[in-house]
């Protein structure tokens, strides 16, 4: 990373800046998560005109709408749905979906394993907030156990998902995790997810402040980046002397990279020999 | 003598302890210079004189080269443990850029500026640099500083203890310099040093202390004024080399605190209006945190580069 190109990376040039001030709550992960996937497109030097954002519903889904390029903003739980379609209709085209976490496992969940099984050369990012914020603050599938949310009043008995495990075993071509507080080290992943020839499910993990941070009295935003830090383990770490002592950590960093037939060639040469057949 | 007459006598002494302000010492410096060893030497000191002393500090985060500091008051009461902002008589910085971070600190009218010239250059200034290129550490000079106090002083305690044999004496150099700026008698001073050192090291301890004393006492810090300039950490390359430029777009802001937060030379803060505003250009030194996790994309750090050689700058 030298200096030069990161003086010329201006992110108004990719915002859609009669939108903006955007409309997330001071504080929210999300924007940092936006910045991060913008400077990767701007170090990669993805045309905007051959760009399609896909999202989804809630947060995380008004997130794409911000972003000046071909967007769209769909059902709730189908963005891996329609850019499977897209992609299909329009390999030229780099597709990338910005769900969320309730989006992306729990409405979309099966959207997302098929997904991963299939192998299509998307990029899935996926905002994890481990909470519905935009409907007011349910309990999702990635909510951490004792944590209150207006669905759990007494604390969420129910253990969550650990979604990057879930799409490298669904078959995921490259896997990978990140927090919001490493922003380059974000961007370095999201371009390693665009790049990568083949399904790439990315988590980033964020923070809700107004709604999830503030019932359960995590402090405002830079404590929780902070401590999101704290229950990390960067994959750089990955067998150092550290990892007795942080078994539950997450890690982060590329996880899992499956070694998979891409499903566009795939399906290319599939119809190639049928239509040779019927000749 | 009535009793209505020795109440109000009474009340009356009770308000003079109220009104007698106590003396504010702020010590600051990095974890592992010994800030908490000075600062419990100075603590004793006013218990032997029959003095109140609260002493706090923070070194949760220090490890090795984290920010430390202590708050000590004394006087004939004391009731809080931590000096209001712009409230330090004194402030003595066991390094140079924590001594520039706590100035905010000290009184604008008559506090002391005591600090260390020793750079400790933390490792996230260094970060993403080029080989050979300066570091993002703080560059104000000592006239700068003198901008902001009437007394300040720069000296290269930890060069003068080591020309005595041992380094690790600059905090008694620096206390030599502070006893000249507090009302206890050389004799305490030597004695409660006596009782906090090792006894190997009692000799130049005691030699050190005094060392500090006569280089503020004399004239030798005007004499030597060149050579604390010298000492003082150098502003001229990274002045020529890097011009940052803030800038913020206020209506995009939505005070969440991040940057102010999480800026490594706490040079932002939020105004009446909760929008976020550059108090100190001279502090920033263009690490771009502040404008990749600002989640609004409400800062923009333009960082001009002048193209000077490495040869340039030695």
């Amino acid at each position: 990373m030298t200096e030069t190109s990161m003086h010329a990376f201006e992110i108004r040039d990719y915002l859609r800046k009669e939108l903006m001030p955007h409309f997330m709550c001071p504080g929210c992960g999300h924007g940092i998560a936006l910045r991060a996937l913008l400077w990767a497109l701007y170090e990669l030097d993805i045309d905007k005109n051959n760009l399609a954002i896909v999202s989804g519903i809630g947060c995380s889904g008004r997130v794409g709408a911000y972003i000046d390029a071909n967007t769209m903003h769909v059902n709730h739980g189908r963005p891996l749905a329609y850019a499977t379609g897209l992609k299909l209709a329009r390999p030229d085209l780099e597709v990338i979906v910005i769900t969320g976490d309730g989006d992306c496992l729990a409405i979309g969940g099966n959207h997302l394993i098929h997904a991963c099984r299939r192998n299509l050369n998307l990029t899935c990012i996926m905002l994890n907030n481990e909470i519905y914020g935009m409907t007011g603050g349910q309990v999702s599938p990635t909510t951490t156990v004792d944590r209150f949310t207006t669905t759990t009043p007494f604390g969420n008995h129910e253990p969550g998902f650990d979604s990057c495990k879930l799409a490298a075993a669904a078959g995921a071509g490259l896997v990978g995790r990140e927090i919001t507080l490493q922003v380059p080290a974000l961007k370095n992943l999201i371009k390693e997810g665009i790049t990568h020839p083949g399904f790439a499910f990315l988590e980033v993990i964020s923070d809700c402040t107004e709604i999830y941070g503030r019932k359960n009295e995590l402090g405002e935003s830079p404590e929780m980046m902070l401590s999101q830090k704290a229950s990390t383990r960067s994959d750089v770490y990955g067998n150092s002397v550290d990892q007795p002592f942080r078994p539950n950590a997450f890690e982060t960093g590329v996880l899992t990279r499956n070694d998979r037939p891409e499903y566009a060639d795939a399906y290319k040469q599939h119809m190639g020999r049928i239509m040779a057949a019927s000749n | 003598m009535s009793t209505s007459t020795s109440a109000a006598v009474k009340r009356e002494a009770r308000l003079d302890t109220a009104v007698a302000e106590p003396t504010n010492v702020l010590i600051v410096g990095v974890g592992g210079q010994g800030v908490i060893t000075v600062s419990k030497i100075l603590a004793q000191l006013c218990l032997q004189n029959k003095l109140k002393v609260k002493q706090s500090e923070i070194h949760g985060m220090a490890k090795r080269g984290g920010a430390v500091f202590s708050h000590v008051r004394f006087g004939s009461e004391v009731y809080s443990p931590t000096i209001p902002l712009g409230q330090a008589d004194i402030l003595l910085a066991l390094e140079w850029a924590e001594g520039l971070r706590w100035l905010s600190y000290l009184n604008p009218d008559s506090g002391t500026f005591i600090s260390d010239t020793q750079m400790i250059i933390p490792p996230f200034s260094c970060r993403d640099r080029e080989r050979g290129a300066t570091s993002n550490y703080v560059h104000r000079t000592l006239d700068q500083v003198k901008q902001h106090v009437p007394n300040a002083f720069a000296v290269d305690a930890t060069g003068m203890a080591t020309e005595l044999g041992n380094p690790r004496t600059a905090n008694t150099v620096l206390l030599g310099m502070l006893s000249t700026a507090l009302d206890f008698t050389v004799e305490d001073w030597q004695a409660i040093i006596a009782q906090s050192v090792p006894p190997k090291t009692l000799q130049v301890n005691q030699k050190a202390f005094v060392l500090g004393r006569e280089w503020i006492q004399s004239d030798k810090h005007i004499a030597a004024r060149e050579h604390v300039e010298e000492a003082t950490p150098p502003a001229a390359p990274m002045v020529d080399n890097v011009v940052v430029d803030l800038e913020i777009t206020e209506a995009w802001c939505k005070g969440c605190d991040i940057c102010v937060k999480m800026c490594p030379e706490r040079c932002l803060v939020l105004n009446s209006n909760e929008i976020v505003e550059l108090t100190d250009p001279d502090a920033c030194t263009g690490c771009r945190l502040c404008e990749w996790l600002c989640p609004d994309f409400a800062i923009a750090v333009h960082v001009q580069k002048i193209e000077t050689t490495v040869a340039e700058h030695r």
